[in-house]
């Protein structure tokens, strides 16, 4: 068992916190928005931690967690507030135009962390210092974190502010009729993902121990989508299961060694056309909840 | 000045080159309405199926290290070649990651994903027989007396207008494929075929127009286009590895929907917008030029969603 | 004063004129009919009333307010609340649901009470429950609470979508072909379910309606859109004996 974690420890966080960015895609997509945008903030996020923690805060032996979560603090506040500033305008646009949108954004973001001084240019920054001395210790943190946000969307939809986000996704124009503002919970729904994103970005920055323009890319972007479609997009528990299955995959076709991003591709585009509610269908779970579906008269 | 017209010349050169890319993305979009993230794969499959036409060596590490075929193509029969096994490759991708999510009617994001699915095998399967190294063309692709000329000046001996040779060539075919393209689309049974199931699958079916044919057409259209312009690109700079058609596919993106998305004369403004613009990035500034597109992208999905040239669509309640 | 103010209200699609110059006032209390063929402009009225077409010209006033630029979702806060001709429940969310959506308005929880179950929003969600499952109730469809709207009936549907719409406890109740389908005892049991909860809910209705004798009942004015234009205004007597009405209306229909 000790073993198995000794190796599996970095896969282990890091399945967690790719399930937190499916998580951070599910919350617009809840609302009916189709954002891959959270690379974008997730680049931020890691910016704020790697910069803050190599360049402001100066410490000597193991990272302090309170400055750890300081930086989370602040890569969450200043990734809503980004979201905030671009959603207004982005989030008037619907289906794929927004998400044209967002990935202008995210390659703008990218391009731009690759040229500026602060964010080390192309190299990016490297040695970012290490709260925990072992991969594993990220567990404590990050463990916690994904339940929490499990907990959060699963209330949430339950609620009445992810009622007002299922409505917007369900029929935008009924919803407004119903007096639900939806700019206001567009844009709400958005921020909140990004605010996710960037947690996830500052957290991962110490976990890679370096940060660069690579991490926040389209590829990332698109990634982050199919574990929200794969996993399944209806509840949280899609993003979850998406986000874990598909980051572990590599690693369990490993033994196919070179073969094995052939086979990762062709199992995502085999999932998208034969899993097409996704892996956590909440119909199943519907079903059982609720008197059995009539036939359509 | 001369600097300028330098630039305007090479960014409408490299516009041309983004045009004739972008129409295989807009085409495919007009029929189905749907992005085809693997259109980058393709262009980068095009560029190594004519580097290999012409008898080039694969001096990548990949499975097939040093591997070269017994033949060489000359250079105008390879890029067509090439440029078609890409429109094959295209067809294939139709088949498997497009069209049975089209038969059952499912959601066009799925396609999406889908398609990027089948992308990335591609470039993977590049990375896994090829080998991730830089091919470069032989400098004499364009025949002897562009190897003796690799610039040309434009303009006068007193007012130089410098221009590689290559931007010039590569300006010149891809105007002849516009024009080709133009008259197929507008002049030919299949274009208006095309253009009728663009406006409308469903009555196009009933004036007796095979959808299926006509979007098998189009793929075949869109793979050549873009194993084409693949080539063209490979032959002014390299072919930079398995993943040099990303960086295209995404710009792609940017370009049909400057110019409109699923709009045919719009992906060609669109391609020149882009080429001008980028060609128009003060020197200082250079390293920032990939970010032109994507500030375009943004910027005309902020005031103008429909494209330069594409129509209001009003929602009916 | 009246409720509901419709001064020279014109919408333009390109060349087509869809309402054109229409005035009225609606008042207090009364089901207000609207009348006209297929295409009249009906409907892209009840647009322009609820907020979702913005007018070419003309203004909107809801108890002396001017509302003409308001969006839909303030408008809806305003106390005027609607169907739609063709149905727009939230189809893949059970009956039940779609009724506590509309309870939108009239709660306040926010993200964070709502996600930590603080007591307000506990509260909040009773009551919620308790007055959606009246209005289920109210329409007989108690006992398809948990179903998926889109899987209810076409009457159903119907049904749902005005207790949807009641959830908003508006002021002005505007339903558009609300009969549509169904067959004539289903439309006289509509009609006596209308003139009940105007009663007691205290509305003003404005109904959208092909069908004649069951407007010429219910309604106590009708006003007859034809071509966007407002041909006719008066009680349904008056209305029935126009010559332009008969002319434009009844021609069309025999
Ligand atoms: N969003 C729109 N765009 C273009 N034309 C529209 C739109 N909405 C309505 N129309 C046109 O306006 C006219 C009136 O339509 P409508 O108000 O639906 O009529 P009614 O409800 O009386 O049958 C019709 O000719 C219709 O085609
Ligand atoms: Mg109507």
């Amino acid at each position: 068992m000790e073993a198995f974690f000794q190796t599996y420890g970095f896969l282990l966080v890091y399945m967690c916190l790719q399930a937190l960015l499916g998580l951070s895609t599910y919350l617009p997509l809840m609302a009916g928005q189709l954002s891959l945008a959270s690379s974008g903030f997730y680049a931020i996020g890691g910016y704020v931690a790697a910069i803050l923690s190599t360049q402001v805060f100066h410490t000597s032996g193991a990272y302090p967690i309170g400055y750890l979560l300081l930086e989370t603090l602040l890569a969450g506040l200043l990734s809503g507030v980004v979201a905030v500033v671009v959603g207004i305008p982005a989030l008037r646009l619907r289906g794929i135009y927004l998400a044209l949108a967002t990935i202008a954004m995210v390659e703008i973001l990218r391009v731009v962390s690759l040229n500026l001084s602060i964010t080390g240019g192309a190299v990016g920054i490297f040695g970012i210092a290490q709260p925990f001395s072992s991969p594993l210790g990220y567990m404590w943190l990050v463990g916690p974190l994904l339940l929490l946000v499990m907990f959060f969307a699963y209330r949430l939809e339950g609620s009445r502010i992810g009622r007002a986000f299922i409505a917007l996704r369900e029929d935008e124009l009924a919803a407004d009729a119903m007096g639900i503002n939806p700019t206001y919970h567009k844009v709400l729904a958005f921020a909140l993902g990004a605010m996710l994103a960037g947690v996830v970005g500052a957290i991962s920055a110490h976990f890679l121990n370096t940060w660069n323009a690579r991490q926040g890319t389209f590829d990332v972007s698109i990634a982050v989508l199919a574990y929200v479609l794969i996993g399944g997009s209806r509840s949280f528990a899609g993003p979850v299961l998406g986000g874990m299955v598909l980051t572990a995959l590599p690693e369990v076709l490993r033994p196919l060694k070179d073969l094995r991003f052939i086979v990762d591709g062709l199992l995502l585009m085999l999932a998208a056309i034969y899993l097409p509610q996704g892996l956590a269908n909440p119909n199943w779970l519907a079903r059982r909840k609720t008197a059995p579906v009539r036939e359509k008269t | 000045m001369d600097l300028l017209l330098q630039s305007l010349v090479n960014g409408l050169s490299i516009g041309s080159v983004y045009a004739i890319f972008a129409l295989g993305y807009t085409l495919v979009f007009s029929i189905l309405g749907i992005i085809n993230f693997a259109h980058g794969a393709v262009f980068t499959l095009g560029a190594y199926f004519t580097y290999f036409l012409i008898g080039g060596q694969n001096n990548g590490t990949g499975l097939l290290a040093g591997a070269q075929l017994p033949f060489g193509l000359p250079f105008p029969v390879a890029i067509i070649l090439g440029g078609a096994l890409a429109g094959l490759v295209s067809v294939g991708l139709e088949r498997v990651a497009f069209r049975p999510l089209r038969a059952r009617g499912a959601d066009p994001l799925l396609a999406l994903v889908s398609s990027l699915g089948a992308g990335l095998v591609i470039v993977n399967l590049v990375q896994y027989l090829i080998g991730a190294e830089i091919l470069s063309y032989p400098t004499n692709v364009y025949g002897h007396w562009a190897e003796q000329h690799p610039s040309l000046n434009l303009g006068t001996a007193s007012f130089p207008i410098q221009i590689r040779t290559v931007q010039v060539i590569i300006f010149g075919v891809s105007l002849v494929i516009l024009l080709a393209l133009l008259y197929l689309i507008n002049r030919t049974k299949m274009g208006k075929a095309m253009q009728a199931v663009a406006e409308n699958p469903t009555t196009a079916s009933l004036l007796g127009v095979s959808t299926d044919r006509v979007i098998l057409f189009t793929f075949l259209l869109s793979g050549l286009l873009a194993g084409i312009s693949g080539t063209l690109v490979a032959t002014s700079f390299s072919i930079s590895g398995p993943y040099f058609g990303l960086a295209y596919g995404l710009k792609g993106l940017a370009v049909i929907v400057l110019g409109g998305l699923g709009d045919i004369g719009g992906a060609v403004l669109g391609g020149f917008v882009l080429g001008l613009a980028e060609a128009l990035v003060p020197g200082e500034y250079t390293a920032y030029k990939d970010a032109v597109a994507f500030l375009l992208l943004f910027l005309i999905l902020m005031l103008r969603p429909q494209g330069l040239l594409g129509r209001r669509l009003i929602q009916k309640v | 004063m009246s409720l509901l103010e419709v001064s020279h209200m014109s919408r333009r699609f390109g060349g087509l004129v869809a309402v054109n110059d229409v005035s009225l006032s609606v008042q207090e209390g009364e089901i207000f009919g609207l009348i006209g063929p297929n295409g009249a402009g009906k409907t892209t009225l009840f647009n322009l009333i609820t907020g979702l077409t913005s007018p070419s010209s003309g203004n909107l006033h809801y108890q002396g307010q001017d509302i003409t630029r308001l969006p839909p979702f303030r408008i809806a806060a305003l106390g005027l609340a609607r169907t739609f001709q063709n149905i727009r429940l939230f189809g893949n969310l059970s009956a039940l649901e779609n009724i506590r959506i509309a309870h939108h308005i009239h709660t306040k929880t926010g993200v964070w009470a709502g996600v930590l179950g603080l007591p307000a929003a506990r509260a909040e969600q009773v009551g919620v429950e308790r007055q959606a499952w009246a209005l289920l109730e109210r329409v007989g469809l108690q006992g398809r609470a948990f179903e998926r709207a889109k899987n209810l009936s076409y009457g159903d549907q119907r049904r749902l979508e005005i207790a949807r719409a009641l959830a908003l406890r508006p002021k002005v109740l505007l339903l558009d072909e609300p009969a549509a389908g169904m067959n004539s005892a289903e439309k006289a049991t509509l009609s006596g379910f209308i003139r009940q909860v105007r009663g007691e809910f205290g509305l003003t209705i404005i109904l959208i309606e092909h069908h004649v004798p069951l407007v010429m009942g219910l309604c106590d004015r009708i006003a007859v859109l034809n071509f966007g234009q407002m041909i006719a205004l008066g009680s349904p007597q008056k209305v029935a004996n126009d010559p332009a009405v008969i002319e434009a209306y009844l021609g069309v229909e025999t």
